[in-house]
C-alpha cells in the first residue's frame, strides 16, 4: 500500500455522577424532555457554577488508569459560542491547566503491543440535545445533559488503522468502566469519539489535509467511517478529483457517507479566557492516593484473580472481564453463593441467552444477584432441576419473584421420597410392558423410553441420576 | 425593621426580573437571592425594585452624572432605609456621595452572589446605600457571610464590623487627589489632619481604567451571552431561521453601550489580541494588587471625580473592583470621598467614618 | 475608524448605521488607551480570581430545585415539554 493513513482521537465520556458539574440536577440518564433541569443549567442568570467534587475525583481516577501526569494546580476555562443547545453560551472547559497531560494506552494490535500516547485529559461540561421535528419543522431543545460532567481524552495523532482505533476504544472502555468513572455507552452517548484523519504517502513525515468526523455511535460505524473517509482522502489524492479541505464532516450512518458540516465551520473564534467565578482546585499527593486506593480491580487484575485464584477458564474470564457490568454481577453474585464455576456458568449460559432474548447485550444486563444466587443454589443443592432452574430465571428476570417463595408455593421441589419415585416407575412398568420385554431381551435402548415416561409422570421434579439407578434395578427384578 | 430597595438585578422568585434590560422583558426569575432571604429573615421589609440603566452599565464617554440611579434616589429621598445594588464602576459611588448619602462596596467574596443578576463575575459584589457607614454596616451584617450555593466566597459564616483600632493611618495619593477641585482637595485635606497620613504612590492608576475595561468588557460580553432568545426573555418576531433570530433577538434586545461592551469583549479576547489585552490586563491587575502597601497605612482615600470625562474618572472607582478591596463613598464637607481598606477590614473605614463626623 | 463588523458576528448582534458609528469611535479610542498596556512589563501570572481560596466544592448529591414547567414557562416557545427553536439542520 503506497499511502499511510494517520489518525489522532477525541474521546468524550460522560462522568459517573449522581448530579452535574456545576449545578446539583441529576445526571441520569433517560429522564423526560428537560426534566433534569434548574436556573443554572438552563442558562438562566443568577446560580454561580459550584463545581461537583465527585467529577474531579473521577477525572483523577481517568488520569491514572491512563498513565497521566496530573496537573497540580488546574482551572477551568469559559468557551463562547452561540448553538441553541448550549443555555449559556459558553461551554465550561478546561484549555490553559487540564487535568492531566502525557498519559498512555497500551493496546495489543496483531504486530504486537502498541502504546498509544495521550496529548491530555480535561474536564468539561456537555450540551444539551437538539431533536429535529418533522412535524413542526423545528428543532427541539432538551437541556438534560446540559452541564452534565464529561472528559475529553485527546490523543496524539498514533492511529494508522481502523483495527487499532476501535482496539483503543475497547481498551479505554474497559479502563474507565471497571475504573468507575464512566458507564461508557456508545448508544446513549456516554462515550462519543471524534476521528480525526489525514493520508500521506507512506514514508513521508508531512501530515496530510486533516479532517475531522463525528456523529459514530457504535464501533461498527466507527470503523466504516474511517474506512470511508480514507478512501475519500486517497482518492482525492490519486485523482485529484476533490480538493481536501480542513473542515468537520459528519457521519451519516444510513447512506455510509461523510458529509461535510459547513455551518458550524465559520467564525469560530471561542474567544477562551480562565473562569473567573470558580478557584483553581490544588489536587495534592494525598487527593490523589486516596483516589488511587479507591480504585476498583482493573479489569486485567480481575481476568488474573479469576483465572489464576478461581480456576475460571481463560475464555469463561474473558467474557466476565470483558464487560464492567458482567462483572459488578458475578461479583455480587458470589457474595450470596461462593461457587465461582457455577455461578459463571449461570451468567455466560443462562443470563446472556435471556438477554439477548430481550435484545440486551453484557452490559445492559440487570438481574437481582441476591434472587440470582439463590436460585443458583436450589439448583446446585438439587432441590430443583436445572431445567426449572432456567424457568425460574427468566421469571426472576421478568417478574422479580423471589426463587424460594416460588418454589414452595408452586411445590416445584424435587421429590426425594424413593419409595414414591418407585411406585411411579412401577407404575409405568406395568403400563409399558411390551417395552420391558424387550428390554429384557436385549434392546437396550428402550431404556432412554421408560427413563424419560418416568420423568415426564414426575414434572421434572426428581433427579434424573435416582431415577436412572431406580429403574435398573427395578427391571432386573430387584 | 428596615425598609429595603433591590435593585432590579437582584432576583426574587416569580418577580419580573429585568437589569434593566428589554432582553430580559417577561423573564419571571425562579429563585430567590440569598440576600433576599436573608434580609426577611432579620425581619425588613423590601419596599420595592428600583429601576436600573441596562445592566448598570454606564455611558463611559458621556458625563451622566447628575442622572441619579433609582436605588440611591430612594435613600435619598426616605421611601427606603437602604438599597442593595451592584456598583462596578463608580457610578453609585459618585452619586451616592454627592446626593449625601453612602455607598458600602464590601469585601469581593464576603456577600452571596446567589440571585443576582452577574455582569463581570470576577469583580461583582452586592454593596449598600445607605444613609451612614455605621449603619450600613449594620444591614451588611445581617446580609454577608458564607452560602455554599456561590463558589467563590471567603469560608467566614458571619462578619463583625464592629472590632476597632484605636489610630487609623490613612494613605493619600496626592498626585490624584490634586487633580480634583479645590473644594475636594481641602476636603481631603482637612480630612486627612484628623488623622497620621502618609503620601502614597499609587503605581500604575494610570491604566486602572484600561486594565477595568478590558477585564469588565470580557466577562460582559461571556455573561450577556446566555440572553439569546431561545430560552426565557425577549425573542424578537419575524426571524428567518436560528442564525436570525439570534441576531434579531439581541439587536434589538439590547441597549448600546451594552453592544459596546459586548464588542469590545470579542475583541480583547479573540485569537490575535487575547495575550495584548486580555491576557496583559490579568498580569497588571496582580501587579496593582501587589502595589498596595497596607502595612504602611490603614485606609487609601480617593476623590469621586477628577475629570469631566467619565472615562478618566473610571481609573479612581477600579481599585476596590480590581483588587477586591472592601471601599465606601460619602460626603465630607460637601465633597464626595472614598475610603478603601485592606480585605476584610471594613469596620477600619467606619472608625474612619466616625472620626472624621465627630 | 476600525471595522467591527466581524465582532459583531462573534456576538450575534447587528447593528444600526449611527450605533456602530459610535461603537466603532469608542472603540477606536478605548484600543488607544489600552496600547498603553503594553509599555508595562509584566512578568508575572494572570490574576483571575482575587480570592486567594482553593477548592471550593459541591457534595455529588441531586436535588431537584425548580419544577419543570417553572423552567418551561420563561420559554417564548415550548412545545411537548421541549424549547422550541427554528430548524438548526440543513
Ligand atoms: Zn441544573
Amino acid at each position: 500500500m503506497k499511502y499511510e493513513v494517520v489518525m489522532g482521537l477525541e474521546v468524550h465520556v460522560e462522568l459517573a455522577t449522581e448530579s452535574k458539574l456545576f449545578c446539583s440536577c441529576s445526571a441520569k440518564f433517560g429522564a423526560e424532555a428537560n426534566e433534569n433541569v434548574c436556573p443554572a443549567c438552563a442558562g438562566m442568570p443568577g446560580m454561580p457554577a459550584v463545581t461537583n467534587k465527585k467529577a474531579v475525583e473521577l477525572g483523577i481516577a481517568a488520569a491514572l488508569v491512563t498513565n497521566s501526569e496530573i496537573t497540580r494546580t488546574m482551572f477551568f476555562d469559559k468557551k463562547n459560542y452561540f448553538y441553541p443547545d448550549l443555555p449559556t453560551g459558553y461551554q465550561i472547559t478546561q484549555l490553559f491547566a487540564p487535568i492531566c497531560r502525557n498519559g498512555w494506552v497500551e493496546i495489543e494490535t496483531g504486530e504486537g503491543k502498541k502504546k498509544i500516547t495521550l496529548k491530555q485529559i480535561h474536564i468539561e461540561e456537555d450540551a444539551g440535545k437538539l431533536v429535529h421535528d418533522n412535524r413542526t419543522g423545528t428543532s427541539l431543545v432538551d437541556f438534560n445533559r446540559a452541564s452534565v460532567p464529561l472528559v475529553e481524552i485527546v490523543s496524539n495523532p498514533d492511529f494508522r488503522t481502523a483495527e487499532e482505533v476501535v482496539t483503543y476504544l475497547e481498551k479505554l472502555r474497559s479502563l474507565l468502566s471497571f475504573a468507575g468513572v464512566s458507564d461508557c455507552k456508545l448508544q446513549e452517548g456516554s462515550m462519543r469519539c471524534d476521528v480525526n484523519i489525514s493520508v500521506r504517502e507512506k514514508g513521508s513525515d508531512k501530515l496530510g489535509t486533516r479532517t475531522e468526523i463525528k456523529n459514530m455511535n457504535s464501533m461498527k460505524a466507527i470503523a466504516a467511517a474511517i474506512e470511508f473517509e480514507s478512501q475519500r482522502h486517497i482518492d482525492a489524492l490519486e485523482t485529484g478529483s476533490e480538493v481536501l479541505v480542513q473542515e468537520t464532516r459528519r457521519w451519516d450512518d444510513n447512506i455510509g457517507e461523510t458529509f461535510s458540516m459547513r455551518e458550524k465551520e465559520n467564525a469560530t473564534d471561542y474567544r477562551y479566557f480562565p473562569n473567573p467565578e470558580i478557584m483553581p482546585i490544588v489536587i495534592s499527593d494525598e487527593w490523589i492516593s486516596a483516589v488511587r486506593e479507591s480504585l476498583p480491580e482493573t479489569a486485567q487484575d480481575k481476568y488474573i484473580r479469576l483465572t489464576q485464584k478461581l480456576g475460571l477458564s481463560e475464555y469463561d474470564s474473558s467474557i466476565i472481564t470483558g464487560s464492567k457490568n458482567l462483572a459488578d454481577i458475578f461479583d455480587e453474585t458470589m457474595k450470596y453463593f461462593n461457587k465461582p464455576k457455577e455461578v459463571v456458568n449461570w451468567i455466560i449460559v443462562e443470563l446472556l441467552a435471556i438477554a439477548k432474548g430481550d435484545n440486551k447485550g453484557g452490559d445492559d444486563v440487570k438481574i437481582d444477584c441476591k434472587k440470582f444466587a439463590k436460585l443458583i443454589e436450589l439448583v446446585d443443592n438439587n432441590t430443583i432441576n436445572r431445567g426449572v432452574g432456567k424457568k425460574l430465571l427468566s421469571l426472576v428476570w421478568k417478574e422479580g419473584i423471589d426463587p424460594d417463595v416460588y418454589v414452595k408455593e408452586n411445590n416445584l421441589g424435587m421429590v426425594s421420597d424413593t419409595d414414591m419415585i418407585g411406585q411411579v416407575i412401577k407404575n409405568i412398568l406395568t403400563m409399558h410392558s411390551k417395552s420391558v420385554d424387550e428390554y429384557k431381551s436385549g434392546n437396550q435402548k428402550v431404556f432412554g423410553f421408560l427413563m424419560g415416561q418416568v420423568m415426564r409422570e414426575l414434572g421434572g421434579k426428581a433427579d434424573p441420576q435416582v431415577i436412572k439407578k431406580l429403574l435398573t434395578d427395578l427391571l432386573a427384578g430387584k | 425593621m428596615n425598609r429595603v430597595v433591590l435593585e432590579d438585578c437582584i432576583m426574587q422568585k416569580g418577580i419580573p426580573v429585568t437589569a434593566g434590560s428589554k432582553i430580559l422583558e417577561n423573564f419571571i426569575s425562579p429563585l430567590t437571592a440569598t440576600v433576599v432571604n436573608k434580609l426577611l429573615d432579620h425581619g425588613n421589609v423590601i419596599v420595592q425594585r428600583a429601576k436600573m440603566y441596562e445592566f448598570g452599565i454606564p455611558n463611559f464617554f458621556t458625563d451622566d452624572s447628575d442622572e441619579i440611579p433609582e436605588a440611591i434616589k430612594v435613600v435619598k429621598d426616605g421611601v427606603a432605609d437602604y438599597s442593595l445594588c451592584n456598583d462596578l464602576f463608580g457610578k453609585y459611588r459618585r452619586n451616592a456621595a454627592e446626593t449625601g448619602c453612602c455607598y458600602i462596596h464590601p469585601t469581593y467574596g464576603t456577600v452571596s452572589r446567589f440571585g443576582l443578576i452577574p455582569l463581570v463575575s470576577s469583580m461583582d459584589q452586592i454593596g449598600v446605600v445607605c444613609k451612614s457607614i455605621p449603619e450600613g454596616l449594620k444591614l451588611l451584617s445581617q446580609i454577608a457571610g458564607n452560602d455554599l450555593e456561590d463558589g467563590a466566597m471567603f469560608p467566614e459564616k458571619f462578619y463583625d464590623y464592629a472590632k476597632n483600632k484605636q489610630s487609623i493611618s490613612v494613605g493619600i495619593p496626592e498626585s490624584i487627589v490634586n487633580k480634583a477641585d479645590q473644594e475636594t482637595q481641602s476636603a481631603i485635606k482637612e480630612f486627612a489632619e484628623k488623622f497620621n497620613s502618609v503620601n502614597v504612590d499609587l503605581e500604575y492608576f494610570d491604566v486602572y481604567k484600561q486594565v477595568m475595561m478590558i477585564l469588565s468588557c470580557a466577562e460582559i460580553s461571556n455573561n450577556i451571552s446566555r440572553y439569546d432568545g431561545i430560552k426565557f426573555g425577549y425573542r424578537a418576531s419575524g426571524y428567518k431561521g436560528i442564525d436570525d433570530l439570534y441576531i434579531k433577538t439581541r439587536s434589538e434586545g439590547l441597549g448600546v453601550e451594552t453592544k459596546l461592551a459586548a464588542i469590545m469583549g470579542a475583541m480583547v479576547l479573540s485569537k490575535n489580541q487575547y495575550t495584548p489585552y486580555y491576557e496583559q490586563a490579568t498580569k497588571i491587575r496582580r501587579l496593582i494588587k501587589e502595589s498596595l502597601r497596607f502595612d504602611a497605612y490603614d485606609i487609601i482615600v480617593l476623590p469621586c471625580c477628577i475629570s469631566e470625562d467619565p472615562y478618566e474618572n473610571l481609573s479612581l472607582f477600579a481599585l476596590p473592583n480590581l483588587v477586591g478591596l472592601p471601599c465606601a463613598s460619602f460626603s465630607y464637607k460637601g465633597q464626595g470621598i472614598q475610603l478603601i481598606a485592606n480585605v476584610k477590614n471594613e469596620n477600619l473605614i467606619s472608625t474612619a467614618w466616625e472620626v472624621c463626623m465627630a | 475608524m476600525i471595522d467591527i463588523r466581524d465582532y459583531e458576528a462573534m456576538e450575534k448582534l447587528s447593528l444600526s448605521e449611527a450605533e456602530r458609528n459610535w461603537v466603532s469611535s469608542c472603540a477606536e479610542l478605548l484600543l488607544k488607551s489600552f496600547d498603553e498596556l503594553e509599555k508595562i512589563e509584566a512578568d508575572v501570572d494572570p490574576l483571575i480570581t482575587v480570592l486567594d481560596i482553593l477548592n471550593i466544592f459541591r457534595e455529588d448529591v441531586a436535588v431537584k430545585k425548580v419544577s419543570r414547567e417553572e423552567i418551561l414557562s420563561n420559554a417564548p416557545e415550548q412545545y411537548d415539554g421541549y424549547i422550541q427553536v427554528p430548524k438548526t439542520l440543513e
